[in-house]
Parts: structure tokens; C-alpha cells; sequence
């Protein structure tokens, strides 16, 4: 880096103190800084963009999963699970190639829930907050260890908390639905004055369906995922990007790999000590007790530091020997007891899994049941989501509980919310990973997802002996799977009537679920949708 | 389907040519560009007519069409009900509205129109006759045009799948937007809730808000069996206009008639071009499609139902809603008293 950007202040601040005042905010600009943030707002700005096309009837598939295609972690998780390589996978290689060669550059650079969390930093809240230990950044790297170990045992349970999962499922699970909400609430309060009905009507052709879904969609567990996702927000209290220093899996993954990255900060001899690199440092990794040098494994290539030193001090240079091992890098002892205890938790979330084979209403997306034998656990699903942010109807839901722990995030249809629409494919095609099959729209029509049983105790013509059939009018089937019988009832007051009365043909259900939806029994559907018998091995 | 014979096509052209005669309406549709219209399923029997008209003729053309003589085979007064057959679905669609009076009847210059046609799921193509046949509800959107409306909207709220994916996988976006009109999105923020005194079980419901402020709305469902010994007709389609359908469905025929006692549609037009006899709303197998090439239009929706259930051999009787509906006074079932005109266009 041979012209590094000076500073005009640079004669009249001898000690750096009165610079230090103006950080206090946090902030340092110059060419760096506004190049490194116009990178880092464009990818934000790209993956939600991204996000917002996949909901318009999905978009063209293989263009908006290459977030999540290109996240190391989840595609080294999943080729170490399934023991699978996918052609479309190798857009993580290009990540990797970029952590080889610039460090951590996606966490500073890329990433957009980084991004996010530097556009929030809660600056003001921390000045007071006690240190938080350097220690702690072991636990990303004991994160990582716990998911490849859990990998190589078949179960990717813990992606749940990779970056890219974690903010597409808020996005798609809470923030899009509350938008919807809100908007379509301001909606029809301003409809009201007649004035606003031109403008709404514009404002609306322009929206819907580009942004906001014609057909409002609702997740059950929105709140929770929001909680949670605040919870990484909130920690930059503690420490600006307390999730990139010490949790994220994906920092912790990149983390290791920089240990052999290329350009490395390097800090110069006429260093006078002034600290507003330490002050500056997102990651707090600059150690003035050890001249200033910093870990390449939590850099994260912010330059920051480079814009900020009034003596030109700070360069990045190549290295070509690796980094040396920290005191917060996990040594041998503690990767084995990480190694143990995954291998113990596993073996005790599978057994629970066993247990979890009654659960009658586990319905996966179609073509998870034929062409994976792992259906309980979905070992092959990374959690990304991308399925449940295409699903049309809302049906893709993710699972909390519903199918044990180790289900946590993966997709489960649930047909009182949305059905899984005849005339869509979406999920399949989306799947970074085909855990889900990319089935085109004549296979995926005839894949069994689930079967529908009538509650006859709770059914309207069965029960109440008044006429209904929503069940078979709505059933997409080219022959009905629920076939109306006329037949004499008698009804509740003693009287004889003629009604037509449900039947299914089970023979022909797929088990999309539409009857279940649309059923206009209150509460639980007196049609539901059950899961089909297991083939799986226990 | 597909390919047409000489005789065919002479045939077509003969009609088409007899009907420049009947006035100056047809004029209006000889602007329509022959590459606007895929050949297959439309006769264009308009191409043979100078180019020189412009696609929207001026306005000051359409009184004059009131005010023609009517030529000589077409008898005082307009019939109640027009059905006419044989021939391709534009113009089926067009000797119809012709029959009762012409398109100026029931659209008057610069009146916002809407067209409801049956959109229902975004399963299938037109061909497996779950959803209007497109040609009818381009042709009627291009009437509406000819006939001097200010603008012509067409929606409907399918229940399986999205609104725009059904518009597209209908067939129906490409020939409204062809039409110049717009496919608009039925967006969740214009339901209204509307009270429906004359009422029996649905007194109050939520309302597309665009429809109950529309200057004209003209109904076009396909014709289909629904639900074993059932119709889905005109009256019944009007459901693609309100939110909560499956409150409806307990009573389900008093609830259309309900409906339809607060919606009026000015002019019904019910595509049996190709009608589905089972399996349906949904459909989805082409045996249980049956191609009628018919089109029943006329301005009283009970009325275009009642003849509408010969096409599946009921009688009006067998369909309670239209028992009920002629009952409330939306309409009249008694096909026999109807002055009804029957036009075979391939006789």
C-alpha cells in the first residue's frame, strides 16, 4: 500500500487526542471507509433485492439462492452431511478463494447481516459496559467444530445459526410479514378519505405484487424468530459486532481459513502508540500491549485502522506464512471435549428424533419423502429457508419444535395456514442443496406429501347434516380425491334429508393440503392433512 | 382446433362479411391488427375490411349506431336472451352482443368498465375449460373500447394459486392486455364491508371496492359442473368479487343469491366455448372437457344461467341458487316466456 490517504490535521494533532474526541461516535471516513461501506450497502442492498424477487412467484431459481450458495458454511456443512457435490455449489469456492487471498474481507465487506449490524451499532449504549474477555472468541470456533462434527453425523441442525440463514428466515418469517401488515393497515385506514384514493391506487400497482404479496401470508413463530434476531442485535451493546467476534459460525469458519489469507495488517515502526486504531477496531482485535499487531483471524478488513492512523502506520501487506495459534483458539483439549459432546448430543437428539416418528402432522415439501430416506431429520436441509420465503401460499412454515430439536428451522407444510399450490414448484427449484428435489411441475404434482383423513365427528354435511363441499370443489386434482356420495341423514332433529356427504379417495390424494385450508370449520380443519407412512428405518 | 378448411374459412368470412352489413358497429372491429390475435382459436374474418379505421374509432361515430336503422333481420325489440354457436369465440362473442342491441347498450362512452371473468386456480391452460376462454374476454374488452368506455379492467381472486400467476397461466392476461385493457391486481386493502339488505343468510360482506364503484360491470364465467350435480355459472362467479368465500359455503346457494341481489352485473356472458362436465371447478383432465363453441349473453344474469343449464341437460329447477334468485326478483328462470334469439353461425 504504498499512498496511503494523509490526513490534513495531521502536523496540528500531535498525540491523536483531540481525533480521539471525534471518534467518539465511532465513525472515521476517507476513500477506503466509503469505498469498503458503498461495497457493503450494495451487497445488502442486493440481497434483500434478491429477496424481494424470489416472492413474486418465485423469480428464476438459480439467480436469487446464490446468497446462499455461496456461503462457505453451509456448503461445506452439507457436503460433509450428505457426502454430495453439487455443480452449483462451487460458488462458494469463490468466497473461500476471497478469504485466501483478503482474510475475513466478507465479514467486513459482504455480509449483509455485518452490514446490518454496522448500520446499528449501539455505540452510545456501550461506552460504559465492562470488557468482555478475549477468551470468549473461542466460542465461534467451538461453534465450528460442534457443526462439522454434528455434519459428519448427519445433521446440520445448527446452520440454523449461520448469518445468511439466520437473516433470511427473519426476513421472510417476521420482518416481510409485519411490513405487509403495516402497510396494507395504512392502506385501508387512508382508503377511507376519498382524497387518498388516487395516490393508494398508484402506490399500490407498484407494490403489489413487486414487494408485498397480493395474498397475505402469516408464519406462526414470526415472533420468536424476531426475538431472536434481535437478541443478536441488541448484543452490539455489549461490543460492536459481539455476533462477529464471538459467535458467528461463518466468522469462525473464515476466521481459521485467514490464518492462511495473504494480505495481513501489518502495523509500521514509527508508531507512536496513540490507540485510535485499538479505539476504532470493530473487532477489538488490535492489542496495544503487543505493538498494535492484530489477529487476521477477526480482522475483518474494515480499513478502518488504515484511515484512522495520523502516521500512515498501518498497512496490509502480503504474508505467506501461516498465523500463529491464539490463546482463544481452541487446543487440542477443548476441540476433543467439543468433538465428544457433540457426538454424545447427537446420539441423544436421534433418539428423540425416534420418538418424534408419531408426530402425525409432519408434512415435508414434495419430493422430500420419495427421494430422501431421511425424512424426520432432513439431514440434507441447511436451514436456509429458501424454500419457506418462495412457498406462495405461506404453507412452508419453520419448524420449532414440531419435529424435535434437531428439526429446528427446516420446513414443515402446515395446511391450516397455506396449502401446497398444483400449479407451483417453487421450493424444489429454489433449493441451494436439492434437499428439497428439483422436480419439474408434472413430477412434483404427482409426489405424495401427505394424506387427508375427514373428521366425520366435526365435518358440516356429516356432522350438522347441512349441505358443504368446499373440500371437493377446492381439491386440484384432475380426479377428485373426494368423492360426494348422496345419502339419506338423518338430522340432528330427526329428520330425513338428502346430503351430499365427503369421501376420500385416498388412492388419489397427494396430500396438498387445499381441503384442510380452505375447510370452513373453525379451529382445527374437520378435513387434515396426516403425514404417510413411514418408510424410514428406525 | 388448429387448422382451418376453405369451407370453414369462407363460412367464417360469409358471416363476418354479413355482418358488416348490420351497421356501423362492425366497423370498430376492423382495426384489429391480425398478428394481435393468434389464428388458432380466432376467426378474423374483420381482416378483410379496409385498414383506414382507426384501432379506436372517434367518439362521435358511436351515436350514429344507435340511431341506424336496424336492418331488416333484426326484429324489435332486442331479445332478452342471445345465444349464438358454431363459430370461432370472437365472434360468437361479437353476434351476441350484437343480437342484443350492441355493445353501446350496456357500455356508455367514457364509463370505467370492469370484466369479471372465471379465473379461478392457475393450474391449467384454457383448454381444460376451468377459467374463461381468453378470446371471449379479449373480445368483450375490445368492445368495450369500440363502444367508447374510458377503461377496461379485468380481475378475479383465484382461490388456488397466486392472482398473477392465474392470469398468466389463464391465457386471459395476454389477450386483455392485447385488447389494451388492464389485468389488475385485486389488492387486500380495497375489500369493503358492504351491507346487503335485501339479504336472506349474507347481510353483510366484504366487497372489491373497484366493483361496487365500477360504471360497468360485465360478468363472464365459463360454464362447469361444480361439485357432482352442480353448476358454476354467472351468478355463482360473482363470488370472485368478495374475501371471505368459504363463510359462504354453508348455505351456499341462498348466500349467491344474496351476493347477486347486491351486485348487478349490466351484462352476463357465459362461455360455453368449452365446457367442463366433471371434475369441477378445478378440472384439470381434457375427457371431462367438452367444446360447445356456444355463448350465451344477455343482460339478465338469472336468465343466462337458467339456459346456461341446458347445456349440461338440467333444467333451471334443478339449481337452487336460480330458484332462489328468480325468487328474489334478480332475474327471470322462465325460459319458455323469454324472448330468446338462438344464432347458428355455422348453419
Amino acid at each position: 500500500m504504498p499512498d496511503l490517504p494523509q490526513f490534513n490535521m495531521l502536523k496540528l494533532i500531535p498525540s491523536g487526542l483531540t481525533k480521539r474526541k471525534k471518534l467518539r461516535g465511532g465513525r472515521v471516513s476517507g476513500p477506503w471507509v466509503i469505498f469498503r461501506k458503498s461495497i457493503q450497502y450494495t451487497a445488502l442492498f442486493l440481497f434483500i433485492a434478491l429477496f424481494v424477487w424470489s416472492r413474486q412467484d418465485g423469480g428464476p431459481a438459480n439467480l436469487i439462492n446464490i446468497p446462499m450458495r455461496m456461503d462457505p458454511l453451509l456448503i461445506l456443512a452439507h457436503l460433509a452431511a450428505s457426502r454430495t457435490i453439487l455443480a452449483g455449489s462451487a460458488l462458494a469456492l469463490i468466497v473461500i478463494l476471497l478469504t485466501v487471498v483478503f482474510g475475513r474481507a466478507w465479514c467486513g465487506w459482504l455480509c449483509p447481516l455485518g452490514t446490518i449490524l454496522d448500520l446499528i451499532p449501539f455505540n452510545r449504549q456501550r461506552k460504559k459496559r465492562p470488557a468482555i474477555p478475549d477468551g470468549m472468541r473461542r466460542i465461534k470456533f467451538d461453534f465450528v467444530i460442534v457443526i462439522f462434527v454434528a455434519a459428519l453425523l448427519g445433521n446440520l441442525t445448527l446452520l440454523f445459526f449461520d448469518p445468511l440463514t439466520l437473516l433470511q428466515r427473519t426476513l421472510t418469517v417476521s420482518i416481510w410479514p409485519a411490513l405487509d401488515r403495516i402497510v396494507t393497515s395504512l392502506e385501508i385506514g387512508l382508503a377511507k378519505f376519498p382524497v387518498f384514493a388516487e395516490p393508494l391506487g398508484v402506490f399500490d400497482y407498484w407494490i403489489r405484487p413487486a414487494i408485498l404479496p397480493v395474498q397475505p401470508v402469516y408464519f406462526q413463530d414470526g415472533l420468536l424468530f424476531a426475538i431472536i434476531f434481535s437478541g443478536v442485535v441488541l448484543l452490539n451493546m455489549l461490543a460492536a459486532r459481539f455476533w462477529c467476534r464471538y459467535v458467528c459460525p461463518l466468522g469462525g469458519t473464515l476466521g481459521w481459513l485467514s490464518k492462511i489469507s495473504i494480505f495481513r495488517r501489518k502495523v509500521g515502526i514509527e508508531c507512536k502508540g496513540c490507540t485510535l486504531c485499538t479505539d476504532i477496531c470493530p473487532t477489538g482485535t488490535i492489542n496495544p500491549l503487543q505493538d498494535f499487531s492484530s489477529d487476521p483471524s477477526e480482522c475483518t478488513m474494515c480499513m478502518d485502522c488504515l484511515e484512522v492512523c495520523p502516521r500512515g502506520q498501518t498497512r496490509f501487506v502480503p504474508v505467506f506464512s501461516p498465523e500463529k495459534w491464539t490463546g482463544y483458539d481452541p487446543d487440542a483439549k477443548e476441540a476433543f471435549l467439543a468433538l465428544g459432546a457433540t457426538v454424545a448430543a447427537i446420539a441423544i437428539l436421534n433418539s428423540e428424533q425416534a420418538a418424534k416418528r408419531q408426530s402425525p402432522f409432519l408434512i415435508r415439501p414434495p419430493g422430500v419423502r420419495e427421494f430422501n430416506s431421511d425424512v424426520v431429520a432432513f439431514t440434507k436441509c441447511t436451514r436456509c429457508n429458501e424454500c419457506i420465503r418462495v412457498c406462495p401460499t405461506g404453507g412452508l412454515q419453520p419448524a420449532v419444535l414440531e419435529v424435535g430439536v434437531a428439526g429446528l428451522g427446516s420446513p414443515i407444510l402446515t395446511p391450516r395456514l397455506g396449502y401446497c399450490d398444483y400449479s407451483c414448484n417453487a421450493c424444489g427449484q429454489v433449493c441451494p442443496v436439492q434437499a428439497i428435489p428439483p422436480l419439474d411441475l408434472e413430477a412434483k404434482r404427482s409426489q405424495v406429501i401427505g394424506l387427508a383423513y375427514i373428521d366425520e365427528n366435526r365435518c358440516i354435511p356429516w356432522s350438522d347434516g347441512k349441505p358443504c363441499f368446499v373440500c371437493e370443489e377446492m381439491c386440484p386434482m384432475p380426479e377428485k380425491a373426494i368423492l360426494l356420495v348422496e345419502t339419506n341423514v338423518v338430522g340432528p332433529d330427526g329428520s330425513n334429508a338428502t346430503l351430499k356427504l365427503p369421501h376420500m379417495r385416498r388412492d388419489l390424494c397427494i396430500g396438498c393440503g387445499i381441503c384442510e385450508y380452505k375447510c370452513p370449520v373453525s379451529g382445527d380443519a374437520a378435513i387434515r392433512v396426516y403425514m404417510p407412512q413411514v418408510s424410514v428405518p428406525f | 382446433m388448429g387448422k382451418y378448411s376453405r369451407r370453414n374459412f369462407l363460412k367464417v368470412a360469409a358471416v363476418g362479411a354479413g355482418a358488416l352489413t348490420l351497421g356501423s358497429i362492425l366497423d370498430a372491429c376492423g382495426q384489429t391488427s391480425p398478428t394481435s390475435i393468434p389464428s388458432t382459436d380466432t376467426a378474423l374474418p374483420s381482416t378483410q375490411q379496409p385498414a383506414t379505421l382507426s384501432p379506436f374509432p372517434p367518439e362521435t361515430l358511436q351515436p350514429a349506431t344507435n340511431t341506424a336503422p336496424p336492418p331488416t333481420n333484426t326484429p324489435l325489440p332486442p331479445p332478452d336472451l342471445v345465444v349464438t354457436s358454431g363459430g370461432e369465440p370472437e365472434l360468437l362473442v361479437r353476434q351476441a352482443i350484437l343480437a342484443l342491441g350492441g355493445m353501446e347498450k350496456f357500455v356508455p362512452i367514457g364509463s370505467n368498465v370492469i370484466v369479471k371473468p372465471n379465473i379461478c386456480v392457475a393450474y391449467h391452460t384454457y383448454e381444460y375449460a376451468a377459467t374463461t376462454n381468453p378470446w371471449v374476454v379479449g373480445t368483450l374488452v375490445k368492445m368495450c373500447f369500440e363502444a367508447g368506455a374510458g377503461s377496461v379492467k379485468v380481475m378475479d381472486s383465484p382461490f388456488g394459486g397466486t392472482q398473477q400467476k392465474a392470469y398468466e397461466i389463464s391465457g386471459i392476461k395476454e389477450q386483455v392486455e392485447a385488447a389494451g385493457g388492464v389485468m389488475a391486481t385485486m389488492s387486500p386493502y380495497k375489500y369493503v364491508r358492504t351491507q346487503i339488505p335485501a339479504a336472506k343468510v349474507l347481510k353483510s360482506t366484504d366487497v372489491y371496492e373497484d366493483i361496487l364503484n365500477a360504471d360497468v360491470l360485465i360478468n363472464v364465467p365459463i360454464a362447469k359442473q361444480h361439485g357432482s350435480s352442480w353448476l358454476s355459472l354467472g351468478m355463482k362467479n360473482l363470488m370472485g368479487v368478495i374475501q371471505n368465500r368459504s363463510a359462504l359455503h354453508i348455505s351456499l346457494s341462498q348466500c349467491i343469491a344474496d351476493l347477486n341481489a347486491l351486485i348487478k352485473p349490466q351484462l352476463t356472458v357465459v362461455d360455453a366455448v368449452r365446457i367442463l362436465t366433471a371434475n369441477g371447478p378445478t378440472g384439470g383432465n381434457l375427457a371431462d372437457v367438452r367444446k360447445m363453441d356456444t355463448v350465451i349473453a344477455s343482460p339478465d344474469i338469472v336468465a343466462a344461467d337458467s339456459y346456461a343449464t341446458s347445456l349440461f341437460g338440467f333444467t333451471p329447477e334443478d339449481l337452487a341458487f336460480i330458484v332462489i334468485g328468480a325468487s328474489m326478483g334478480l332475474g327471470r328462470s322462465d325460459l319458455q316466456n323469454l324472448n330468446i334469439r338462438s344464432i347458428r353461425l355455422d348453419a
